[in-house]
């Protein structure tokens, strides 16, 4: 090994550790959300707790926010998906209540995909 | 050229296709690489990009045993070679192989010009891999996922490339050391010993 191959080396091993924790960390939170009523958005913040009580086609849905999250806690349909979604905390993640018309998403920095497929 | 009568070509056609010593040593080295390409593309690999390159020992001990123009020789046939016979050529697998290949290439001709003793093989190999890795991430993000998400494999890849990379260098010399040792048993007279000197 000559001394520039130690130097490269070397240069990898500072390399990796420095893509892992730029990469890796700091993993953006959802910092805030947006509900939609019937193609009425309303942007809400993630970073107080809150409980919005939206009326949509069909009654009252109640959104509840605490410590960063967000979810249906309540809603007049009959299916329940939007309440089965549970806690939306990252940015991309959905729930949405077609039979009352009313969806929430969770926004980050930019928008994320849905799925990936290869 | 001395070996032309033994030439097929010749025989039925009459065209002659003149080949240098050279183009036969590229060949032969090429084929070379051309079926490591093909033995390892029947690996399973963990994630798409990751693959142990080992066709990548030929073209490092090719730089180091006759320069880069001939490497350069042997790494674009073994791309071109190697996709048109899987299959893959002009898809998505080949341009990252060749933008992969042409990566690593630059880089080896960077330091082919560095000062004093230069890299060993182990040098090499390892920025060769790094950069084969960072010349098909780029491609990809460009061509085929421009998203911000793919740089969170970066960290995996480069890993992988780093830990491949190692592995290869350890072949090349080896294999290198192995080269040595037979020509001076056959003493065969050494240009490179002469070079050296």
């Amino acid at each position: 090994m000559t001394r520039a191959d130690y130097c490269t080396v070397l240069f990898a091993a500072l390399l990796l550790p420095y893509l892992y924790i730029s990469q890796w960390t700091g993993d953006e939170a959802g910092i805030n959300a947006t509900i939609i009523n019937d193609g009425e958005t309303t942007q809400v913040s993630l970073a107080h707790d809150h409980t919005y009580e939206i009326d949509g086609a069909l009654g009252t849905s109640i959104i509840k926010i605490e410590d960063g999250k967000i979810r249906f806690a309540a809603s007049p349909c009959l299916g329940k998906q939007c309440i089965h979604s549970g806690w939306l905390a990252h940015a991309g993640e959905f729930a949405a209540c077609l039979p009352n018309r009313i969806s929430v998403a969770v926004l980050g920095e930019e928008p994320r995909f849905d799925s990936i497929n290869f | 050229m001395s070996d032309q009568p033994n030439n097929p070509a010749e025989v039925k056609t009459g065209i002659t296709i003149k080949t240098t010593p050279e183009d036969h040593l590229i060949a032969w080295l090429a084929a070379l690489a051309i079926a490591i390409h093909i033995i390892e593309s029947v690996l399973p690999s963990p994630l798409p990009g990751v693959k142990p390159g080992l066709a990548n020992v030929i073209t490092i001990a090719v730089f180091i045993l006759y320069g880069w123009r001939t490497a350069v020789w042997v790494s674009m046939l073994r791309v071109l070679v190697g996709s048109i016979l899987i299959g893959t050529f002009l898809s998505p697998t080949f341009m990252l192989s060749f933008s992969g290949a042409v990566a690593s290439l630059i880089v080896l001709w960077l330091a082919s010009r560095l000062p004093g003793e230069g890299l060993g093989p182990i040098g090499l190999c390892l920025l060769a891999a790094m950069a084969h890795m960072f010349g098909q991430f780029y491609t990809a993000y460009l061509l085929f996922i421009p998203h911000d998400g793919l740089f969170k494999l970066l960290p995996l890849l480069m890993t992988a490339a780093v830990v491949f990379g190692i592995i290869s260098g350890i072949i090349v010399r080896s294999m290198l050391r192995h080269l040595d040792k037979r020509k001076n048993d056959t003493t065969i007279i050494n240009s490179r010993n002469e070079q050296e000197k």
